[in-house]
């Protein structure tokens, strides 16, 4: 099971070095699928149900139709891989660092915990996420509401950027 | 822009900052900061120049890495603590990175550099936003804190001074010289801000006052460079007069209001002894003085030359009318006359 645990991660970390290293977005969307994927399955591993889903479903539902939008909206006729000279560069660049940060923590990080997704660390009749989510919508209502008038200003002041034809930051929208 | 469209980010822009200062969750005063970041992103790319929306561009990133450093370390802290609470913050590491991200927020040195770009691509009246309103939900948190690392504050707070003040003596365009000027400003507010919470706020106060006065004027005689500022004379003779009195009240001088910020953190940091980081503060404060006086010296003190038709223009567009102008006597009395209220109005804020 850690084994398992183990491969995720290290898929986590190339995901990541594969999208920070800037190529083009077609590309960088790629790295963002499997790192979603296999974040759910990290998850999944510390016993979560209903938080793993909701991790694939804010990544690929709501991240990446964004970023597919904007991929869009930016077409270009080369766009550059992993194989591109600067694009690698940021790749051995990120790759060293992660090999840095892994040889400086290696050993002061042990031990699997293989808990039920949970910080109480005893036994419960309902789990850790669900009761989150029923607390949430109980006691923290008035959050949400707050939560969903910041999203509603979101698409406000994001259609105000991007609207103008001519004027606006993009020309054929 | 849309008048609708207006009034919902202004309003979002109020509600912001309103959430903030009313939360004691890390949460909902991230939220707050959020939600104030977004709705001034319009306001600043409405010109829909490049200039505009690099400003805009600018002030977001920098805007939404201080949030994102500000929600980890507060979800790290209450990870370790078992509380999300603003004022019983007590992991050593969590909260200075905390400060340093509003610190990062408010534009202070080191992390200033974004400060004089954005204000200078931005509209006057937007730049007075993000130099007065933008200001007070971080400084909230700010003072909400405990035991932040003292020698942070100061560091940071010494070199804003002195940073503001050597960055604005090359300036000619007057919204950078203003945004040195705040983060000067906002160094004095930091480096009392351990000691006294009510100095702090008095000198914000003041501050806010003395910034919006300037911006005002500077909108009424629609000078951005300091070669425009030459022919306020003709456009307004009476702000020609009272404009020397409103910079060097920023400047820190007796007897306007300006002085009595100045004066009591200089007084307070005497009492405690830290008698090197008073001197540094009150030499580095001579730097800003001279571009305020560089301003004084265009706008009054000399006359350049022109041409007749151009001396005669207070006679054809009079008064000038901005939709801010009501509140420019209010601001200029505020900025000139409030130093003999001093005393009441500390009651006011202790």
């Amino acid at each position: 099971m850690s084994y398992l645990v183990c491969v995720l991660l290290f898929r986590l970390m190339v995901g990541s070095v594969g999208v920070a290293s800037n190529p083009s977005p077609y590309f960088a969307a790629m790295g963002l699928v499997m790192e979603s994927g296999v974040g759910c399955g990290v998850l999944i591993c510390f016993g979560g149900s209903f938080l793993p889903l909701v991790f694939f479903l804010i990544y690929l539902g709501g991240m990446m139709v964004v970023f597919a939008f904007s991929a869009a909206l930016s077409a270009e006729p080369y766009p550059y891989g992993w194989g591109n000279r600067s694009v690698k560069m940021y790749v051995a660049a990120y790759v060293l660092g992660v090999g840095c940060a892994w040889k400086v923590l290696l050993g002061k990080w042990s031990g699997f915990w293989g808990g039920i997704l949970d910080e109480s660390g005893e036994l419960l009749v309902l789990r850790g996420g669900m009761m989150g989510v029923a607390a949430m919508h109980d006691v923290g209502g008035w959050m949400l509401v707050l939560g969903g008038l910041g999203l509603l200003l979101t698409l406000f002041v994001v259609l105000e950027l991007v609207r103008g034809v001519s004027r606006g930051g993009l020309r054929t929208v | 822009m849309n008048p609708y469209l207006l009034i919902v980010l202004l309003t979002s822009l109020g509600l912001g900052t309103a959430l903030t200062l009313s939360s004691t969750h890390w949460l909902l005063a991230w939220l707050g900061l959020e939600v104030g970041t977004l709705a001034i992103l319009p306001l600043m790319a409405q010109r829909h120049h490049p200039r505009a929306t690099e400003a805009a561009t600018k002030y977001f990133i920098v805007q939404a890495t201080a949030a994102a450093t500000l929600l980890f370390a507060a979800f790290n802290n209450a990870w370790l603590q078992g509380h999300s609470d603003i004022q019983h913050m007590s992991h050593p590491l969590f909260t200075s990175m905390i400060t340093l991200a509003l610190l990062l927020k408010l534009g202070l040195a080191p992390m200033h550099t974004w400060m004089p770009q954005v204000i200078q691509g931005v509209s006057l009246n937007t730049g007075l936003i993000v130099s007065t309103w933008q200001k007070i939900a971080p400084f909230i948190l700010l003072l909400q804190i405990k035991q932040i690392h003292p020698p942070l504050l100061t560091i940071i707070g010494l070199a804003s001074i002195l940073i503001g003040g050597w960055g604005g003596l090359n300036q000619t365009q007057l919204r950078k010289i203003l945004a040195y000027s705040s983060i000067a400003h906002l160094g004095w507010i930091l480096l009392i801000l351990q000691h006294s919470t009510a100095l702090a706020t008095y000198a914000l106060l003041i501050y806010i006052f003395m910034t919006s006065a300037t911006f005002i004027t500077l909108k009424k005689c629609k000078a951005t460079t300091i070669n425009m500022l030459t022919t306020t004379w003709t456009k307004a003779p009476t702000i020609t007069l009272v404009a020397p009195l409103m910079l060097l009240s920023l400047g820190g001088l007796p007897p306007l209001s300006g002085f009595a910020p100045k004066w009591f953190i200089l007084q307070e940091l005497t009492q405690l002894n830290f008698i090197p980081h008073a001197s540094i503060a009150a030499m580095a404060a001579l730097l800003s003085l001279s571009y305020y006086l560089r301003l004084s010296y265009s706008i009054t003190l000399s006359l350049s030359p022109n041409n007749l038709p151009e001396c005669l223009q207070w006679r054809v567009n009079y008064p000038i009318s901005t939709p801010l102008s009501s509140a420019l006597p209010a601001a200029l009395a505020l900025t000139l006359f409030l130093l003999p209220l001093t005393p009441s109005a500390l009651t006011l804020i202790i």
